[in-house]
């Protein structure tokens, strides 16, 4: 994308972002052409639509298909796909003795697909890809901490011979692109807590003027800044060497960073921070869940570190 | 010539002088060592030409684009052949000739600064002026054809080394703050300059104090306009914060690489060798972003100021882990490879202080990029 397409591109993402969400979302991603996007270039359009969507505090079945498509599938915009429970990167499904047993999640797109592609581990440590019709798997909704956000919980026991095989997948190489797309939903939704804090900031007065004129005040809101930009700059350039090592170091970071920033929000607004008449805690909550959502910031943090130890080299080399 | 045509001449050139450009000595040295291995590794890389690419030619430089300085200083720093710091003080010193000095000054100057034939200095900070730079004293007073200098600066880093010094001056009224500051390229040979290297507490002396009593500095010898030198301070700090950055970067991860190596088994938490690898690759992902903004032609300003802090918090999360892994070897070694390892550490703690503090920064930040308004 050269710099004006990219200016329209981002205009119209936002523009479906700001005024829909869920399936009407998915729509208006269509129209725009945003799945030729995500073929064409895959780092621009996740990175846009996914900070776009954290900011505006939405849903839709992006994540659905940038996995899919990460998996190889055929048709990845058919089916949902079932992640791993919260704080877990493994693949959901596990197949052994002629049977295919499932533990995950789903996105909202879950509930608004007939079909469901399920990765499961074989016995061999591979992994393969199998289609299922979702009522053949149990389904319940989850309110929890983040009810907008429409995650379900799945289950699944079945004979593996009855399903369809899509074949040998891939799986972390499909967590990767995962992992840099919520990292990107995550430096969204801190960019947006970040702004209302800002706002606030320079609105509320006490002791005669703007807190925002207070350095304690101020270092908050810078400290979150420069937080956010790391985590922003990590998942960018992430895209260049997309390999797990780099994607689970650019997604610890999201999560440890935009918490950082949510927290700093939350200090600067204080009172009414603290209340539902105010919109920060939207994205206090959706925060929490997507540090969790495909490896929890801290356990990926760990992880990268133990791997750093036994390897001895990073991931990622970032060549100018 | 194209980035990847200069990487792989580079490479090659590196590989085929290992021997020459090695340094001859153990560790980090005396600083005499560095710079004597500096001086050589700046006039080899100068001579084959690499230390030219990326300067305009006006000033001896062979032309192209900025990405060229970047990976030169990064592959000099991950061979350990330089020590970042002193390597880099060019990327501050020649754009402030190349965009101040009268051009004939700057193209005398600047290559006997990029082929290492002489070392230069920069003087702005003053013992009562840290942070406030638009609190600096050091008067230059009209003179007969020039200026004479009188006062102090201090923090001047390789001084006792230097052929030349940037200095800010005061020139307008003391109280005129940072619209009376003027700056000068001095001789450092100059009579009434006398130089006080500073002991500090990583071991080597590479700051100093420098006194300026009744110093005649030449009226072709002043920096863009009288009275403006805020204004080249300012324009060029961003500097600072880009292509030297890039530089230390490449340092840190090799230090990292290293300590990982080094430490015994058990000895380093996971959990905080990943939060280092994170906050190191960001700022290095950040500092790229800079670099090709850079090249792409933008002038870059106040949003460096997260690339500042972001440095200081990399390089302290990783001399921290130093302190965990090599701890012994820090608190007890006096073998080449742990006075290393120690005056690493103790610098690293220098790192959210020196160039702007974070303090600084994180008002710029709050200022700047937040839009918070003034402080008051």
């Amino acid at each position: 994308m050269d710099a004006a397409e990219r200016e329209l591109f981002v205009g119209a993402v936002r523009r479906a972002t700001d005024s829909a969400a869920g399936a009407v979302l998915d729509e208006a991603l269509t129209d725009l052409g945003w799945a030729d996007a995500l073929e064409s270039d895959r780092a621009e359009a996740v990175g846009v639509l996914f900070e776009a969507q954290g900011a505006a505090g939405v849903t839709s079945a992006a994540l659905d298909l940038v996995m899919a498509t990460a998996l190889g599938m055929p048709d990845p915009g058919a089916a949902a796909l079932v992640l791993p429970p919260l704080r877990r990167r493994d693949a959901p499904g596990r197949l052994g003795s002629g049977r295919c047993t499932v533990r995950g999640v789903g996105t909202a797109a879950l509930s608004r697909r007939g079909r469901a592609v399920v990765v499961a581990s074989t016995t061999h440590g591979a992994a393969e890809a199998v289609a299922i019709e979702r009522g053949a798997l149990e389904v319940a909704p989850v309110r929890g901490l983040d009810p907008d956000l429409g995650l379900v919980v799945v289950t699944g026991d079945f004979v593996a011979g009855d399903r369809e095989s899509l074949g040998p997948v891939d799986w972390d190489l499909a967590v990767a692109a995962g992992q840099l797309a919520v990292a990107h939903e995550l430096v969204g939704t801190a960019r947006a807590a970040l702004e209302l804090a800002r706002l606030h900031a320079l609105e509320r007065i006490q002791f005669g003027r703007p807190i925002a004129a207070f350095q304690a005040v101020r270092h908050h809101l810078a400290e979150a800044l420069v937080s956010l930009e790391a985590a922003s700059a990590l998942a960018t350039a992430a895209w260049e060497e997309p390999n797990p090592g780099t994607a689970a170091l650019a997604k610890g970071l999201a999560g440890r960073s935009a918490r950082t920033v949510v927290r700093h929000a939350q200090q600067v607004l204080a009172g009414i921070g603290f209340t539902l008449e105010h919109p920060l805690h939207r994205y206090v909550r959706r925060t929490m869940l997507l540090d969790q959502l495909l490896g929890a910031g801290a356990v990926l943090t760990r992880q990268s570190g133990a791997d750093l130890l036994a390897t001895g080299a990073l991931p990622a080399t970032l060549p100018l | 010539m194209e980035l990847g045509e200069f990487k792989a001449a580079v490479d090659r050139w590196l590989d085929q002088q290992a021997g020459a450009l090695a340094p001859e000595f153990e560790g980090i040295g005396t600083l005499d060592q560095q710079m004597a291995q500096l001086r050589k590794v700046m006039r080899l890389s100068y001579e084959a030409g690499f230390m030219r690419m990326g300067w305009p030619e006006r000033v001896g430089g062979l032309g192209g684009s900025n990405l060229l300085r970047a990976y030169l200083g990064e592959v000099l720093t991950a061979r350990d052949i330089v020590e970042p710091g002193m390597y880099s003080m060019p990327e501050v010193l020649a754009p402030t000739m190349i965009d101040y000095a009268p051009p004939g000054l700057a193209a005398e100057m600047v290559p006997r600064l990029l082929s290492g034939e002489e070392t230069w200095c920069q003087g702005f900070s003053e013992p009562g002026t840290g942070s406030n730079l638009g609190s600096l004293a050091c008067r230059a007073l009209p003179a007969d054809d020039g200026w004479t200098v009188q006062g102090q600066k201090v923090w001047t880093s390789l001084a006792q080394y230097a052929a030349r010094c940037v200095l800010l001056t005061r020139t307008g009224t003391p109280e005129s703050t940072h619209r009376g500051i003027t700056a000068f390229f001095v001789d450092m040979g100059s009579p009434g300059i006398t130089i006080r290297p500073i002991e500090s507490m990583h071991g080597v002396p590479e700051f100093n104090e420098v006194f300026f009593d009744d110093v005649f500095v030449p009226a072709d010898r002043v920096l863009g306009e009288v009275n403006q030198g805020w204004s080249i301070a300012m324009d060029l700090l961003p500097y600072e914060r880009s292509t030297a950055l890039w530089h230390r970067a490449a340092y840190l991860r090799r230090r990292l690489e290293r300590l990982v190596a080094e430490a015994p088994d058990g000895a380093l938490d996971p959990a905080a060798v990943g939060e280092a690898a994170q906050q190191l690759l960001a700022f290095r992902a950040r500092s790229r972003a800079t670099q090709r903004r850079l090249a792409a032609g933008e002038t870059l300003g106040p949003e460096t100021s997260v690339d500042k802090v972001l440095l200081a918090t990399a390089e302290q999360a990783v001399f921290d882990l130093v302190a965990e892994g090599l701890g012994t070897e820090v608190a007890m070694g006096d073998d080449p490879v742990s006075v290393r390892w120690r005056a690493e550490f103790l610098y690293s703690r220098a790192a959210s202080i020196y160039g702007g503090s974070a303090e600084i920064q994180r008002n710029i930040i709050a200022r700047r990029l937040l839009a918070l308004g003034d402080d008051r």
